[in-house]
């Protein structure tokens, strides 16, 4: 497009704000009376085409030619705004020097501005949103994202704060301080589990939930205390404080597990306890032989989500019902769309983690930029060139997120064309929950062909993840071209600046056969890596956990995410 | 047009070349347009760090495959990070709250499925005939070799370092073979 001229400064990555305008472009807006004016006539020729793109017509049937070059034909047609002559790229610039004030021009087929002193193609949000709401897409949601779970988390002004004497005495009276392991520089909390028989499919989940932040800080601050929930279930359970046996609350359990992997003590643990509850819980899970650590995982959140509170209404959405819903539950948009008219039929599900298919076919690795460095005349590819066949789980994301066409089969009924009619369907994150579970589909099983079998592939997975391209506000915008305006989930205050940031934290693998396999979980605390197999806790390099066959991956948001910390000494 | 004679038919495959052309000059300018504003906008900023977290990849892939680094150790006996060492089959005895015996923890699951009535051990001692057809539809199929549990009891008071007469059904999920 532009040859030459140094390129103007970046913009600062926020989709909502414009990269500063070139002196032409601020030029006709301060000309024109009012922000609002400048691209005033240009609603009226607005045209929109299939679903997201727009085109400049005068009328219907315009055929736009270039002046100069008439009667032949040239394509990418430029209209002056000023005064709505048509050039094509060759002629346009010619027509900018002679009037000034005629430097901005709109390519008619694209919708976009162009500069023709500049010779650049650039951008402005009151243009942009113009042409999304000339659009005017007729949609629906047949339900509106749960209101309850989509208020603002309550923000807190930051204070710092140490304890007055008054709390120094409490603490002091009601506790007693932990003895520095041996070698003060392992982490709390480290501490292996016994397999019970078969159970690592349990223990590998447990270490990966036992070192969720916001769920080791719920329990380590004690918000649901073992003893006072058992006592109010003897008290419902009619007076008798001493009689009869403890009722089964997988969280009572789970407390007991923190208060005993944070103690000091470096022996394995055995979860035998929480075994038994679980069993009870999920009794058509129970029984002795290797199970699905994911299918575990979701049976564990379920029970946790029983028992916590029976009170609190368990609408689907609402992360207010219990601890591991506050922690995983994140919410799913999905947009059915009409091929023929382009109406949109929306709704919102809850979801608690992300399963994601594992592609065995080629690469689900986009070419990156072409950022190739010519030296010594031969250009040495990114490294990214030799890995095409690798899949990725942005790539995963990607596919995930990717309109879907559904089959000719699978015809849904349009509201608006009252008929079925083929239809796309697209999925995005309308909430990014706290902590993100994602399940790498490595089972498959084939119900018509009676087997099994376990998908080996590698599976590349960054430490560092930002899920903004894969949110609701990113993946609408990208169907309207990408165009500077609030979509639906745009949220422009500082506290979601680093919302969508995410950290890896933990890493549950998978080795083995599909019936005869081992589950490990990789553990990251003040940035360095343990591996937790059962009852052996050991130190590895990041190299070892880049390199292993992820199966469930757990990211933090980042602002909840503790780097590695000074020591702090015991006072 | 449609009667071939040479000249007519050049014109029109050149008129269809240059169609040709224009619909591929249009959809290069499309990408091209969509690719500027992608890159003006900075909706491409983690490129960078994409491409870091592959090259890493990479490197631990080619470090893991090497033989020669001291990779992790696949076999479970191995010293932990505070200096111990654990038996493959966990030895730790604990009473078992359904039942009260004192149990080993590395046999604690096997035991608490008979306990508690549950798996389909339990179940397939007393439905035998639904046993036989009943469809098999679990991923995690135990080795089906192993010994009954008729003397759970007295198993648990195996001593340590030894792995009695059931430790087969363990392989699974002890070691797999590299």
């Amino acid at each position: 497009m532009k040859l030459g001229s140094p390129p103007p400064p970046m913009s600062s990555g926020d989709p909502l704000r414009p990269p500063p305008p070139c002196p032409h472009l601020a030029g006709y807006r301060s000309n024109a009376h009012g922000l609002s004016k400048p691209f005033r006539s240009l609603q009226r020729c607005l045209r929109a085409r299939p679903p997201g793109r727009a085109e400049i017509r005068r009328d219907p049937h315009e055929i736009p030619r270039c002046g100069p070059c008439s009667p032949s034909p040239s394509s990418r047609l430029y209209a002056c705004l000023a005064c709505a002559a048509v050039s094509c790229p060759s002629h346009a610039p010619a027509h900018a020097a002679a009037r000034p004030g005629h430097e901005i021009a709109v390519d008619v087929d694209r919708a976009e501005l162009f500069c023709c002193a500049c010779r650049d193609q650039v951008y402005d949000r009151d243009f942009d949103a113009a042409v999304v709401l000339a659009q005017n897409i007729p949609s629906s949601s047949s339900a509106s994202p749960p209101s309850g779970c989509l208020r603002k988390r309550r923000r807190v002004d930051y204070r710092p704060w140490t304890p007055g004497p008054v709390e120094r005495a409490v603490v002091g009276k009601g506790s007693s301080p932990l003895p520095f392991p041996g070698g003060s520089e392992l982490p709390q909390g480290l501490r292996g589990l016994n397999n019970l028989g078969n159970t690592c499919f349990m223990n590998s989940v447990l270490q990966a939930l036992l070192h969720t932040p916001p769920l080791r800080n719920y329990f380590l601050s004690d918000r649901h205390n073992r003893y006072v929930c058992q006592q109010n279930g003897r008290k419902k359970r009619g007076g008798n404080a001493d009689g009869g046996e403890s009722r089964v609350c997988l969280a009572c359990d789970l407390d007991a597990m923190y208060s005993a992997v944070f103690s000091d003590e470096r022996l394995p643990y055995s979860p035998a306890r929480f075994l038994y509850s679980w069993w009870q819980h999920a009794s058509n899970l129970a029984s002795y032989e290797q199970q699905d650590a994911h299918e575990f995982f979701i049976s564990m959140l379920d029970g946790i989500h029983e028992k916590v509170d029976e009170h609190k209404p368990a609408s689907p959405g609402n992360e207010e019902c219990c601890i591991a819903h506050r922690v995983f539950s994140g919410i799913l948009r999905s947009d059915v769309t009409c091929t023929i008219c382009g109406f949109t039929s929306t709704t919102y599900d809850p979801c608690v983690d992300i399963s994601l298919d594992l592609d065995s076919n080629h690469s689900s690795i986009k070419v990156a930029s072409s950022k190739s460095h010519a030296s010594n005349g031969e250009t040495q590819s990114i490294s990214g060139s030799q890995n095409f066949d690798i899949s990725t789980l942005r790539g995963c994301l990607e596919r995930f997120t990717r309109p879907e066409r559904l089959g000719s089969d699978q015809k849904f009924f349009c509201q608006h064309c009252q008929v079925r009619q083929e239809s796309l369907k697209q999925m995005s994150i309308r909430k990014l929950p706290l902590v993100t579970c994602f399940h790498i589909k490595r089972f498959e099983h084939s119900s018509i062909r009676k087997m099994s079998r376990k998908v080996d592939r590698y599976l590349q997975f960054p430490f560092s993840l930002d899920m903004a391209p894969y949110s609701s506000s990113s993946i609408l915008r990208s169907r309207f071209g990408n165009r500077m305006f609030a979509f639906d989930g745009d949220e422009s205050d500082e506290s979601t600046e680093f919302a969508s940031e995410f950290e890896l934290f933990a890493v549950v693998t998978h080795s083995g056969k599909l019936d005869a396999g081992h589950y490990v979980t990789f553990l990251r605390l003040n940035n360095l890596w343990y591996k937790c197999d059962d009852a052996w806790i050991t130190h590895v390099s990041e190299n070892i956990v880049r390199a292993s066959q992820a199966y469930m991956l757990f990211y933090v948001q980042k602002k909840l995410y503790y780097k590695a910390s000074e020591h702090v000494a015991p006072s | 047009m449609s009667d071939g004679k040479d000249g007519s038919s050049s014109s029109h495959s050149q008129l269809s070349i240059r169609c040709f052309h224009e619909l591929l000059d249009s959809i290069i300018a499309d990408v091209a347009s969509e690719c500027h504003r992608v890159a003006r906008l900075g909706l491409d900023r983690g490129l960078d760090e994409e491409e870091e977290e592959l090259r890493l990849s990479e490197e631990a892939r080619a470090s893991a495959a090497d033989p020669s680094s001291s990779g992790e150790v696949g076999c479970k006996y191995v010293v932990d990070i505070f200096g111990q060492t654990h038996p493959a089959v966990a030895d730790e005895i604990f009473e078992c709250m359904n039942c009260g015996r004192p149990i080993m923890a590395g046999r604690f699951a096997p035991h608490l499925e008979k306990c508690m009535g549950k798996g389909r051990k339990a179940r397939q001692r007393t439905t035998r005939s639904s046993a036989i057809t009943r469809s098999r539809n679990s991923r995690g199929s135990p080795v089906s070799v192993y010994a009954p549990y008729s003397n759970s009891t007295n198993s648990a008071r195996v001593p340590n370092g030894t792995t009695g007469g059931a430790g087969e059904e363990f392989s699974d999920c002890a070691f797999e073979a590299p």
